[in-house]
This record gives C-alpha cells, structure tokens and sequence, in this order.
C-alpha cells in the first residue's frame, strides 16, 4: 500500500505537477494575448490590463504586475503599447510615446496632472476629478471626460471625445478654447508657432482613436462612456456580407 | 389611369430612392459625429464555377467590381438608431459578359443597443432593395432582403456576428424568380488596431439555380428536367447551349479573410469563399451528384471610405 499523499496515476501526477507549475495560467495568459478578453474593472492593486511590445516603467520593463502610480514615467517604444489605470482615471499609450503621471501640487485642486512629453494617448477621467494635460505646445484642463492626444514639439492634437476641456496655447496666451463635446465634436491642433497672435489653435479631423477603445478603458475604472453606439470612423473599412 | 412603368420607369424610382436615402442621411447627421460616410469598393474576384455547374461542367472566369455608397445613422433615441443607405455598383465578367451586371439600391437599418459598455451586443432589423440590370436579360429584376442582425464583442479581439436574413429574387425569368433563408455566423480576430482575420459561415436553404450544358450529357440533362422546378434556355452563357434550372438546395458557404487596413480611411480585403450546395429530391434518372456544385471565389479589394 502506497503513503497517503502519493499519487498512483501518472496522469494524475503530471495534471498536479502541470498546475503547481502554473501552466494552465500561463496557457490562459497566451491565449488572453492572443484572443484577448472581455474588459472589466480592474482589481485593486492591478495597474495594468494589457502591454504588449516594449514598455517601461521608471525605466523598468513593464509587466501585467508593474504597479502604476503618480510620479511614475510610462514610455512605449515603437512596437509597444500599454493600457493601465491610476486611481480613477485609465490610459492606452500608444507606441512611440513618453508620458509622465506627475504628483499635482497640494492646494492645486487637481486630481491628476500628465505631461505627454511626446506620443499618443487615449485618456478618460473621472467626473469632478479635475485635471492637467500639459504637452510640447499646450495646456489642456479638464473635469471628467475623455480625450485623445497627440503631441510632437511641432503641434499637438487633441480631440475632446466627450466632456468639458480648457484649451490653451503655451506659447501665445491669446489662443484659448473651450470646447463642450459629446461625441468627437471638435478635434483640435495646437501649434508651436502660428506666425499671428490669437491663431495657434486650428479645427482638426477626427483621426487615430476609436470609440471602442473609448468603452475598453472606461470599462477599467468601472464607467461606461456616454454614448451608445461606437463610431466606426477609425477602425478600417470592411467589406459589407454579400 | 396610372402611368406606365416600364424598366425605365422602374429604374428612375430606385435612383429616386437611393438618392432620397443619401439625402436623408445628410438631413440625419444633426451630431457632426454622426455625419455621412461615403465608401468606395473596388474588388477583383475569381470564381472556379460561375455556372454554379456540377462538377464535370463548370465555367471558371474573373470579375472587376465598384460599389459605392452613402450612408448615414439617424439617432432614433438614446439606445436605438436607423441607418439609411444608398448604393449603386457594377460588377463585369471577363468571358461571360451575360453575368456582368449594373445594380443599385437602398437599406435601411434599425438598431437598438441597451448600452455603452463593451460587451454590450447590437441588435437589428434590415431591409434592402436592389434592382439589377444583367448583360443578359433573363436575370435581370429585383432582390429584396431582410433579416434580424445581432453583433457581440466577445473579447477585446473577437467580435461575433450573426444574421438571419430571407433573400427574395424577383426576375424577368420564373427561373430566377428564388426565395432563401440565410443564416449566418461570422468572427472577426483582431491581431491588432490595422489587421483582421475573419471566418464565416453561412447555410442557405431555398432555391438556387444552376446552369447545365444541354448536350453534354442528356441523360443528365433528363434528370434535371424532372427534378427541377423550373427551367429556361439560359441567355448569359456563349459556349454551348445551356439550360438555367431552378433547384431546392441547401447551401454552405464557407468564407475566411483578411483584412489590412492603411489609415482608418482605406483597407485592402483578401478573401477565399467556398460555397457547397446539396440538390434536393433528386429525381430519376438524376444522381445526387448531377444536383450539387462547388463553388470556390478568391477576391481581393480595395476600400476606401470619405
């Protein structure tokens, strides 16, 4: 007779030393890769749903277990792309980008200032949480919205994709804007150099995000966004079923 | 007393209603957000059996399309929506011009989505309608379709769609006079923001019509003439004789793709469909293989939307 506590079934054996190794949960991770997964609040102490290419934290390789907090620099490399949370508020940095989640100065009234240094990002924001983007070429508040930005030290765009922004030129105090949107209203180019006073912000077409990035990220923090139905303006046309 | 309507006529009243379809998507687009869409397709496809023939009798050929479109969503209220679309289109055959074809039509859309929250599934009803002017002219006429749809984001990559749809053909011939039932299944895998793969798959059960060389085979040629409904000397083909034969079928229509978009505006589609329809009560001296085909499409596309 065998001691209790040792397997007879080699199959059993294997299953057992298979799960102890944790196979089946890095099986379920490559398939999440490859296959993705529905979208979901994130558990607390979880700062990151997804990171694929090169990503680093503070200079760290990125990993699902990195935590992200204010203070925390975030930078993709050309192939990598991050979609992470901080407190209330949830981000996809697209790749190329460089983005730093800064500490809001005390009696400042801000829950979360950024500085996009440079690169793209997708960002929604809880309601009454008031906010700073600031980029190469503008200085963007605002309160519990979402929006797109894309910044280079030529011009940024930026796109209110619902909500309320505040947007200023850095380098000519005569060009500011208030824009109220509720779906992708009034996307906009902030530039370094206008050659006139008063014309550094310009209309800009709606590009480089979508509105089911939109609902994935908002679905992070727990929210959903306003609208409805997504827009299919940015994802690539198909081919309508004969 | 009414007025004449003859296919002129009737061609005017399509144009009408797809440019009122255009119009009133204009009209519609109250949020800039929803503003029109125009879209442009341009397709090359090649197609190992465009007689829908048996196996033994099949014609190969290739075929240039354009389709363009305009169409815009009208917010109904909160959680549902109607989308008005106006189309017209060409598609022209290589060797067997009789299958080249003008088309022009409308569909209009309604859908409800209970919210904003990934996962949430789209429902909706459709309705379209396209009159058709063949090279030949036995086929020319009108197609209606309508149907349930419903589209579900199974996972940040995956989207799942199905339809049921009934397909009704109304043409010069009785012979191309068909009604189907079309219910399909379809996943698209996101690899990531620019590349699609998509499979499909599709089962049609109603009529289908298949083109046969008369003299090839007569005794074939007797078991199709018993076991179809209808029958009619076919006028797109040039090669032999040919008789067109109205069928019960079931159909599968398998599809696998790939889709690679550019920018958000342009995307280029490669495709491959298989297509196997099984003959129904085949009768003496037909064989059951004397009323199935195999059908196998590869295209490539272009699109482009404004």
């Amino acid at each position: 007779m065998r001691p209790f506590g040792v397997l007879d079934d080699p199959r059993r054996r294997i299953l057992i030393q298979a799960l102890a190794a944790g196979f089946f949960s890095s099986a379920g991770g490559a398939a999440a890769q490859i296959f993705g997964r529905s979208p979901g609040q994130l558990p607390s102490g979880q700062s990151i749903y997804r990171v694929s290419g090169n990503v680093s934290v503070n200079s760290q390789p990125a990993t699902l277990r990195t935590r992200i907090s204010p203070g925390d620099t975030v930078e993709t490399a050309p192939n990598g792309e991050i979609i992470f949370a901080v407190a209330e508020e949830a981000f996809l940095l697209r790749g190329g980008s460089r983005m730093v989640i800064e500490k809001p100065p005390e009696r400042s009234g801000l829950a979360t200032a950024l500085r996009l240094v440079t690169g793209k990002v997708l960002s929604v924001f809880g309601k009454g949480r008031p906010t700073r983007i600031v980029t190469a070429t503008s200085t963007i508040g605002i309160r519990g919205t979402g929006v797109y930005t894309e910044t280079d030290p030529e011009q940024t765009y930026f796109c209110t994709c619902y909500g309320v922004a505040e947007v200023a030129a850095n380098n000519d105090p005569a060009s500011k804007e208030t824009v109220v949107a509720t779906h992708h209203d009034r996307p906009l180019y902030i530039l370094a150099k206008s050659g006139k006073q008063g014309a550094s912000i310009r209309r800009a077409p709606f590009i480089n995000h979508t509105d089911q990035e939109l609902m994935l990220i908002e679905s992070l923090v727990g929210r959903t966004p306003p609208f409805v139905f997504p827009l299919e303006n940015y994802s690539g046309p198909r081919r309508d079923y004969p | 007393m009414n007025p004449p309507i003859g296919p002129v006529a009737s061609w005017a009243r399509v144009a009408a209603l797809a440019a009122l379809a255009g119009a009133s998507a204009l009209a519609g687009a109250a949020d800039p957000a929803e503003s029109p869409g125009f879209r442009v397709d341009a397709s090359y496809t090649w197609d190992n059996n465009v007689n829908r023939g048996t196996a033994a009798d099949t014609l190969k050929d290739r075929a240039l399309g354009v389709r363009a479109a305009v169409s815009g969503a009208v917010p109904v209220s909160t959680r549902t929506r109607a989308i008005v679309q106006g189309f017209a289109g060409t598609e022209r055959f290589q060797t067997y011009n009789g299958l080249s074809r003008n088309f022009i039509g409308v569909q209009g859309d309604f859908q409800y989505r209970a919210g904003g929250e990934f996962g949430r599934a789209t429902y909706g009803v459709f309705y379209r309608f396209q009159a058709e002017d063949y090279e030949s002219t036995l086929r020319d006429g009108y197609r209606h379709a309508f149907g349930i749809t419903v589209v579900k984001p199974w996972t940040d990559r995956v989207t799942f769609s199905a339809a049921l749809t009934e397909n009704i053909t109304d043409a010069t011939s009785t012979v191309f006079d068909t009604k189907n039932t079309s219910l399909r299944g379809s996943v698209d895998w996101s690899l990531n923001n620019w590349n699609v793969v998509y499979f499909g798959a599709d089962y049609r059960r109603g009529d289908s019509v298949s083109s046969i060389c008369r003299n090839c085979d007569l005794t074939r040629t007797l078991g199709l003439l018993n076991t179809a409904t209808s029958s009619v000397q076919d006028d797109a083909f040039t090669d032999t004789v040919r008789d067109a034969y109205k069928l019960k079928a079931n159909l599968w229509i398998f599809s696998l793709g790939y889709n690679h978009a550019f920018t958000g505006r342009q995307s280029l589609d490669l495709s491959w469909r298989r297509g196997l329809s099984k003959g129904q009560n085949a009768a003496d001296p037909a064989t059951q293989s004397d009323i199935n085909y195999y059908v196998t499409q590869y295209s490539l596309a272009y699109l482009a939307r404004f």
